[in-house]
């Protein structure tokens, strides 16, 4: 206990100077310019990370975390529809890219057809206009289960897709293309967020000459063809004669560079210069294992940028300088970090219990834990604001405050005395149960912060949790194994896919339950069936709660303000009538950027910088 | 292979071998039995569904059992890959062949090795052999509480507190990153020349403390009195006679050391930013990038042993006593 001890008191110390430091000024934040003069076209963007972290070595098809998707959308993919790449709820606006117009659909969301622009053209070695075909091929791709798509199922109800992907069909029957500008979805449920599908990055336009050469998943993303105002170094020299003469673009190597320049076919009069703003005149990223040392580099002006998170103690240093705080940039992300309990196991199947743990936890601690407010506002329910337009309906929404957000203690023993764990009604769980419960933390020093944290929160009620800290990936995946059914863990967080609070409701739809790969940690909506399937016992006289029935009906809700209005509700009813998180952080981006950049922006979409809407001065950069 | 010497190589070769066997297979059981789950889910994305875990699993190779996918591993190490030979496979995290980085990492790591072993050599010998000459002296002592000194300070905060004083206050060295010697030879010693020092500082003392004890045995044998008495010179006694004699230890020291620097060298590359074989292996390890953790661990078992070849070889060149059984 002393090292944690320990750790929570440079937590603790660390988040007083960082919340210091957030009174005394805004710290850069998004949209903002730099330090370093004007924003004007020119020099080379420098962006290190420890890992790219690519899922599916930068193939759009089946790369799925937010950095990749920040690179596609401001640089390198047009997609039909995209996104003001800004920050906030403007950021999360749709607006149209390859398309001319975001299109209603004529029958509540079953039918959707585009039109393309002219004039947008492929980046060599491919050099020709883009056609709707294009966007065929991509979803082609998607639906070829060899290239492992990763986000496929957002896609299943388009007509002929099953049949597709099943070789019973050479085409996919519900994209049709009448003529080389026009494209039409046909769906075989209403689907009124499609549109919002259609921002993903793999769905952007893919020429078949090269990517039929790449037939493996994982394999095309070292000759990818841009459709945005950049592309791969090394593109103009790649050979399409023949599959065989297809060599890789020299400006990408997946273990350490990925080098943007130019693309000249690029037609800024296809765009929105407003949007795409394109000034650098290319991009380096590069990996540097040593994430300390990327923001020493980028404090000393070797680097411009990165899309890790700063250690909370260069963040606290730089926020007590007048001059370095301009260069924190500090952004909301739509992103909820929670604790996660398991409505399978005891004592959270009960809950009143759960409701007690939301009431106890010492959210301000947990802030404090992962770096103190600069890194995040308290949570108090599942979808971030933003994600509702900042609705008046559910800002302000807290179910179990607590004074301070510390917890608060008589309410806490006042819900647990209604559990059935409570037999003595003294506020406390008294039963075998409650003591050494398995728990799963990731071993980072934010997660090890959080540990004796919600130790002691949690003895309050009488739950003794057995905390397991291990390694970020390890956390992850044990407890996205179903059949492992961990009763708690604090390893938890979710970020959208796409501006639709459906993205965060699918956590808890019971068809995401699944033995391996399980998203629906709690288990919400299990069933005693889909208990026999992952191998988990189904508690004794329980009925779990299910959400199917609503999601289903805000799935299909057209109308956009009474689409908001029942997510608003599902997002209520989790939080009162199931209870399967404690949401305790809503994130922030934080981001530190060198003085030599001019212009920098937050890509609300992708959760990372709006490359589209940087700028650097070289002069001032250091080599 | 009648002759002697002969028969020793094969016999060691063959361990060698039968080592590179057993290092693989317990590396497999490691990564199997460790509780990281299944490392298809981290290629499989936010939402996997069991269609899309199943074609990963296929994509990595990861739908055999443990044996079958071992022995699957060996069959393409001895006979080679698409990729060639030996076929290391490509990693999971990037899908870049593994030869090609292993190689390239391999180079920066020797670098600085070898970089860091000469300089740790260049310190460690001439202290030694002064304290021995005079021990007790307050050269002597000097040397003995730097030692411990550095002997005891963690290399991580060594390489920082290098950093901070020679890059971010005195702006004399360059700071962090690898610049290929064939780009810029200065900016490579430049940049190569903390990381070396880092490293060099806590084996000079180890090196210093083993040759101070060796030398002060040695000056103290029989052979020694006779190279005085028959009036050789002091700087001849000392630098050939008991010098040659007190190496012997050192040379087998140094023949280890190297070789479990070759992926023990973490945080040295870490903390220099430097894009070798211990960070590689490190990031493998955390990524549950199988075949990036199996590939540096031949490596340094291969090397290991050559190694330890080598330094037995010296060895007997440099002590007549010892012969090849």
């Amino acid at each position: 206990m002393k090292s944690r001890r320990a750790r929570l008191t440079i937590a603790g110390l660390g988040g007083l100077a960082l919340g210091g430091a957030l009174i005394m000024s805004a710290c850069g934040g998004s949209g903002s310019s730099g330090t370093a003069g004007p924003a004007t076209k020119g020099g080379i963007y420098r962006v290190a990370e420890t890992d790219f972290g690519f899922t599916d070595n930068f193939d759009p098809t089946g790369e799925y975390t937010s950095e990749p998707w920040a690179m596609y959308r401001g640089l390198l993919i047009r997609t039909l529809l995209g996104y003001r790449l800004t920050a906030g709820v403007a950021g999360n606006t749709l607006v149209p890219d390859l398309a001319t117009s975001v299109p209603a659909s004529p029958d509540g969301g079953k039918t959707w057809t585009f039109t393309l622009k002219t004039g947008v053209r492929f980046a060599p070695p491919v050099n020709r206009a883009i056609t709707s075909h294009d966007i065929v091929e991509a979803f082609t791709r998607i639906d070829t289960p060899a290239l492992a798509a990763q986000y496929g199922f957002y896609y299943s109800a388009i007509a002929g897709w099953d049949a597709f992907a099943k070789g019973r069909s050479s085409t996919i029957s519900g994209i049709t293309t009448p003529n080389n500008q026009t494209i039409s979805f046909h769906l075989t449920t209403a689907t009124p967020d499609f549109p919002y599908r259609l921002t993903l990055p793999a769905t952007g336009p893919i020429p078949s000459e090269v990517a039929k050469c790449f037939p493996a998943a994982g394999t095309y993303g070292r000759d990818l063809v841009a459709s945005g105002p950049y592309m791969i170094a090394g593109s103009a020299s790649v050979k399409i004669t023949s599959c065989a003469a297809i060599t890789p673009m020299s400006g990408f190597d997946p273990a350490s560079k990925l080098i943007l320049v130019r693309n000249p076919n690029y037609a800024p009069s296809t765009d929105d210069p407003t949007i795409r703003r394109a000034l650098p005149d290319g991009f380096s990223f590069t990996i540097d294992t040593n994430q300390t040392d990327i923001f020493n580099r980028i404090n000393a002006g070797l680097l411009d940028d990165s899309p890790n998170t700063p250690p909370a103690s260069i963040v606290a240093t730089m926020a007590t300088n007048s001059a370095s705080k301009q260069r924190i940039r500090i952004s909301p992300d739509d992103r909820t970090s929670y604790l996660t309990m398991n409505l399978a196991t005891a004592p959270f199947d009960d809950i009143h219990v759960r409701k007690a743990v939301n009431l106890i936890m010492d959210k301000a601690g947990l802030q404090q834990a992962q770096g103190g407010p600069l890194f995040g506002t308290i949570a108090t329910h599942i979808v971030p604001n933003t994600m509702f337009n900042n609705d008046g309906a559910i800002t302000g929404y807290d179910p179990y405050p607590s004074p301070s957000n510390a917890g608060d203690l008589a309410a806490a023993q006042a819900e647990m005395r209604l559990s059935k764990y409570d037999p003595a009604h003294d506020g406390k769980c008294d039963v075998a149960s409650c003591k050494n419960v398995f728990a799963i933390a990731s071993n980072t020093i934010q997660g090890a912060n959080m540990v004796p944290v919600i130790e002691n929160s949690l003895a309050k009620i009488g739950i003794a949790l057995n905390f397991r800290e291990l390694p970020p990936g390890s956390a992850y995946t044990t407890i996205s194994t179903a059949s492992r059914n961990v009763p708690f863990a604090s390893n938890a967080g979710w970020s959208k896919d796409y501006a639709d609070p459906s993205t965060f409701m699918v956590l808890f739809q019971s068809t995401s339950i699944a033995p391996v790969g399980n998203i629906n940690y709690s288990l919400v909506g299990l069933t005693p069936a889909i208990a026999a399937q992952i191998g988990v016992p189904y508690p004794k006289g329980a009925l779990i709660p299910s959400i199917d029935a609503q999601f289903g009906t805000c799935a299909q809700t057209y109308a956009a303000g009474a689409r908001q209005s029942c997510w608003i509700g599902l997002d209520k009813t989790l939080m009162e009538k199931v209870v399967p998180w404690v949401p305790y952080l809503s994130n922030n981006a934080v981001h530190i950027t060198s003085s030599a950049v001019t212009a920098w922006d937050f890509d609300q979409s992708s959760g990372g910088t709006s490359y589209a809407r940087v700028a650097v001065n070289p002069a001032t950069q250091s080599h | 292979m009648s002759h002697p010497m002969g028969r020793y190589l094969a016999k060691r070769l063959a361990w060698t071998v039968l080592v590179i066997a057993i290092v693989t297979f317990v590396t497999f059981v490691i990564f199997y039995v460790l509780p990281s789950g299944d490392p298809a889910l981290r290629f499989a994305g936010k939402q996997p569904t069991p269609q899309l875990l199943a074609q990963v699993r296929a994509d990595l190779g990861l739908d055999h059992n443990v044996i079958v996918q071992y022995l699957l591993y060996l069959k393409r190490l001895v006979l080679g890959d698409k990729y060639g030979w030996p076929g290391l496979g490509y990693s999971y995290s990037t899908g870049a062949a593994i030869e090609p980085q292993l190689w390239q990492r391999a180079l920066i790591t020797m670098q600085l090795i070898l970089g860091g072993a000469i300089l740790w050599l260049a310190i460690g010998i001439p202290v030694g052999v002064m304290s021995a000459v005079r021990a007790r002296s307050r050269f002597d002592r000097i040397s003995l509480v730097t030692g411990l000194v550095f002997m005891s300070t963690p290399v991580f905060w060594l390489g920082l507190v290098l950093l901070w004083l020679f890059w971010t206050t005195l702006g004399w060295l360059p700071g962090t990153g690898y610049v290929a010697f064939t780009t810029s030879p200065a900016s490579w010693a430049a940049h190569m020349v903390l990381p070396w020092i880092t490293l060099a500082l806590l084996f000079a003392a180890i090196y210093a403390r083993v040759i101070r004890s060796n030398m002060i045995d040695t000056l103290g044998a029989d052979y020694i009195r006779t190279a005085r008495a028959k009036g050789l010179s002091e700087r001849r006694v000392i630098g050939v006679h008991a010098l040659r004699a007190s190496l012997v230890p050192v040379i087998t020291l140094l023949a280890i050391d190297i070789g479990t620097l070759i992926g023990g060298t973490v945080i040295t590359e870490t903390v220099f930013n430097l894009q070798g074989l211990g960070s590689w292996v490190l990031q493998g390890a955390l990524n549950q990038d199988l075949p990036v953790t199996l590939a540096v661990t031949i490596v340094v078992t291969v090397v290991v042993t050559l190694l330890s070849l080598v330094a037995d070889i010296t060895y007997a060149y440099l002590d007549p006593r010892v012969r090849y059984k």
